[in-house]
């Protein structure tokens, strides 16, 4: 799941190497924080936050069949 | 192929487009055969399975984000954009034929009713089916409310005299 999501922001921003993504778990969700320069962030979210909803809805259906809820974080460097 | 995110993705567009659908359709763990065409205004997409279900999600929400960031990833940086279409066993052109049959059911209720009509949320090219496929059709317009997502439809008749 994590490497989904790295393979989808390293996709979509100018400088694929500042993208870091972490796993954390809380509250029983797993968390992916995906750490981005502050130009690139922009790109990753996308107007109105369409970008950012489309990896969560990838990566929402890549978890089916998991109990785990996988929630997708963006993060400025 | 690696299997981590530090994939090097090809430079053309439709070549990302492929190398995108790939790792989606294997994480996703749908068994599939991927298929771009590239043509001068739009890059196709096609993904041909028994299974695609899990790919298209509910009311297309899945195959339509898997379309925007295949768009976003492919033209990344570059002016020279084209549409980009991913479709999944025929589910472009059925859902095509879904909406214009409510579009006629909704011409048709909004003119014995009088009423405006309101369709369920649609993405932008969802919309644009309706807008066109009721352009022409006698006593009714159309336009759209609301907001993203939920965006959708009306039906209206028109005020006469």
């Amino acid at each position: 799941m994590r490497e989904l999501v790295e393979f989808l922001a390293r996709a979509l921003v100018e400088d694929p190497d500042s993208v870091e993504v972490a796993e954390v778990e809380e509250n029983g969700d797993l968390v992916l924080e995906v750490t981005v320069g502050p130009d690139d962030l922009g790109r990753l979210i996308g107007k109105g936050g369409r970008v950012a909803n489309a990896i969560r809805t990838v990566a929402k259906a890549a978890s089916a069949g998991s109990d785990r809820r996988v929630l997708v974080e963006f993060i400025e460097d | 192929m690696s299997t981590n995110g530090a994939v090097d993705l090809p430079d053309e567009p439709a070549g990302r487009v492929q190398a995108i659908l790939e790792r989606v359709v294997e994480e996703l763990g749908v068994e599939a055969r991927i298929e771009v065409d590239e043509g001068d205004e739009e890059i196709v997409g096609r993904i041909e399975g028994d299974d695609v279900g899990l790919l298209i999600g509910r009311r297309g929400q899945t195959i339509d984000a898997v379309q925007l960031l295949c768009y976003r990833a492919a033209f990344r940086g570059r002016q020279d954009r084209k549409r980009v279409v991913v479709d999944a066993a025929g589910y472009r052109e059925r859902r095509r034929e879904a909406i214009e049959r409510q579009a006629d059911r909704a011409a048709e209720r909004s003119l014995k009713t009088g009423k405006e009509i309101e369709l369920e949320p649609m993405s932008p090219t969802e919309r644009r089916v309706v807008h066109q496929h009721l352009k022409d059709r006698a006593g009714v317009e159309t336009f759209s409310e609301g907001e993203e997502p939920e965006r959708c439809v009306i039906v209206a008749p028109l005020l006469r005299d």
